[in-house]
């Protein structure tokens, strides 16, 4: 259901997204299924480079997010833009446990508030952040609600056997 | 960077202060705190403090079936409950590849339009309400009451809704319903002359509303500001129209905008809108096409492995619902995007340089539900 305009940005956005990181992968995704256009896979880093393309492609930055995969994290940043030919570009970057990423927030200053968020609920700690706090737990609280392991009983394992 | 000047920066002839608006006043529209430092009545920083309504709806997600989370995201945006509902049908739905007949999209679309309208009075005359004229909230109270009852008949509840279910929805809307909404609308198109009467030409809530907290474009795109925020700023986004869903290519509808991006501009589109709506819910009531109203699905659904973000227009902005499945009955990971949180978060750049009382028309103007934003 892509528009030629939409075909032309995709291909486009692709091929700066290669240019700013090699290191990764570039993917055009099934839009029907998932959402979203293209797909950027990275290892490690490279946050800053992506959000850098995205900015100057005048993209906005929806929402970041983790998820806690137990052996390691995956951060997820979606873009998407204002104007027609709407393209949804998802860039999800695998980090070790205690890995610090860099914030995208000198890029972008709605994420200061986003990893904010990523921090209080997954204590994953983004170096040059400028107010790296919790947002939505209460400050004196020390745990992380959204990690796998975060209120795990004998009980919710066998709730979890039930319904699996 | 922000709160450039702090507390801690002041001189004794600055006289800064600090203020704190809420957690508990009326015009927070929940329980959410305001931390202002202030010279004297100028607004020099302003930090919202929020969390005190999280239940950790994204931590429930993970330990309950998908069916049993469908009651949870009509709590996070009371306002509009049916939208989000059907937001969360329609991401799992996309993700098995559910078809949704095409009778049940219909209703979908009718009952969260209607939904809109409501929310978008709230929207709308929250602000006129934080500017001190009361009447015109209870005015709309009135017409509010009538579309409630619309509401309750078909899904059964009045404000929480859950009437939305994978392929489909609960039941079928009845004759009630439907000559009761072609009524309301008839009604509402009477009483929206009234509402210009009476608020939109008034001089004392153009001079409360006009030229208060600018939101320019370049300033929406870096804080990701959607809905009636954003088309108050003079971009025409909205994703029923850029990335259509459901069965929204079928309906003619204008998104409205306004270039100023003031106060003022944000309380005209939302007034717009709910004409527009008007239009869509006509259109569907017009063309309501005969057959099921739900799609045959399995009784527990679980979806193949893989992820989506999902997006739809609720009456605050683009939400996303970002869901990772492991293949399992239990999704392993529900993200929500909320758009009050990013709209919310523009305060902090746009409030400095206003006056305390502006603060109030800023955040009755950006209309956040406060639950939405705590998730």
């Amino acid at each position: 259901m892509s528009t030629p305009g939409q075909k032309k940005l995709q291909e486009k956005l692709k091929n700066s997204l290669t240019q700013a990181v090699p290191q990764g992968k570039v993917e055009e995704v099934d839009y029907a299924g998932t959402g979203c256009h293209l797909e950027v896979l990275l290892d490690g880093e490279g946050m800053r480079p992506v959000a850098q393309v995205m900015k100057e492609k005048q993209f906005y930055l929806e929402t970041i997010t983790a998820v806690d995969y137990i052996d390691f994290f995956e951060l997820v940043y979606v873009y998407s833009t204002y104007y027609q030919d709407m393209i949804r570009a998802k860039c999800r970057i695998r980090i070790p446990k205690e890995a610090t990423p860099l914030s995208i927030s000198p890029i972008y200053s709605g994420a200061i508030w986003l990893e904010r968020e990523v921090y209080d609920f997954f204590g994953i700690r983004f170096q040059e952040h400028p107010d790296l706090k919790r947002i939505i737990n209460p400050d004196n609280v020390d745990y992380f609600p959204l990690l796998k392991n975060f209120g795990k009983t004998k009980f919710t394992a066998e709730i979890d056997d039930i319904l699996c | 960077m922000l709160n450039k000047i702090t507390i801690d920066d002041a001189t004794l002839e600055q006289r800064v202060y600090q203020l704190n608006l809420g957690p508990q006043h009326p015009s927070t529209h929940g329980v959410m705190q305001f931390i202002l430092t202030l010279d004297g009545e100028l607004v020099v920083a302003c930090e919202p403090n929020i969390g005190y309504s999280h239940r950790g709806h994204e931590k429930i997600a993970e330990n309950r079936i998908y069916e049993q989370f469908l009651p949870y995201p009509p709590r996070m945006d009371y306002l509009s409950a049916l939208i989000f509902n059907y937001g969360y049908c329609q991401a799992v739905e996309r993700l098995c590849g559910i078809e949704v007949p095409r009778r049940a999209e219909y209703i979908r679309v009718i009952t969260s339009e209607l939904n809109r309208i409501s929310s978008h009075f709230i929207g709308a005359f929250d602000l006129v309400m934080a500017l001190g004229a009361f009447t015109p909230f209870m005015y709309c109270w009135d017409d509010r009451e009538v579309l409630l009852d619309l509401l309750e008949g078909v899904a059964g509840s009045r404000l929480t809704y859950c009437y939305g279910r994978f392929g489909g929805v609960r039941n079928d809307i009845d004759k009630a319903f439907y000559d009761g909404t072609r009524r309301f609308i008839d009604r509402l198109r009477g009483r929206m002359k009234d509402y210009h009467d009476l608020v939109t030409g008034n001089i004392i809530f153009i001079k409360r509303a006009k030229d208060i907290g600018i939101i320019t474009k370049e300033t929406a795109l870096e804080f990701g500001v959607t809905g009636p925020s954003l088309r108050g700023s003079g971009v025409k986004y909205d994703v029923r129209k850029q990335e259509p869903y459901s069965v929204y290519p079928e309906f003619k509808f204008e998104i409205p905008t306004r270039e100023e991006g003031d106060c003022l501009a944000r309380y005209q589109v939302r007034m717009a809108e709910i004409e527009q709506s008007m239009n869509i819910i006509e259109q569907a009531l017009d063309h309501l096409p005969p057959g099921p109203i739900q799609a045959k699905v399995p009784r527990f659904i679980s979806p193949p492995e893989g992820e989506g973000y999902f997006a739809f227009e609720s009456a605050r902005g683009a939400v996303g619902f970002y869901i990772v499945s492991d293949g399992s009955r239990v999704p392993y990971r529900i993200k929500v995007r909320s758009p009050s949180f990013s709209n919310l978060y523009v305060m902090t750049k746009i409030c400095p340089g206003h006056f305390l009382a502006d603060v109030i028309a800023i955040f009755g103007s950006i209309d956040v539900t406060v639950p939405e934003i705590d998730r």
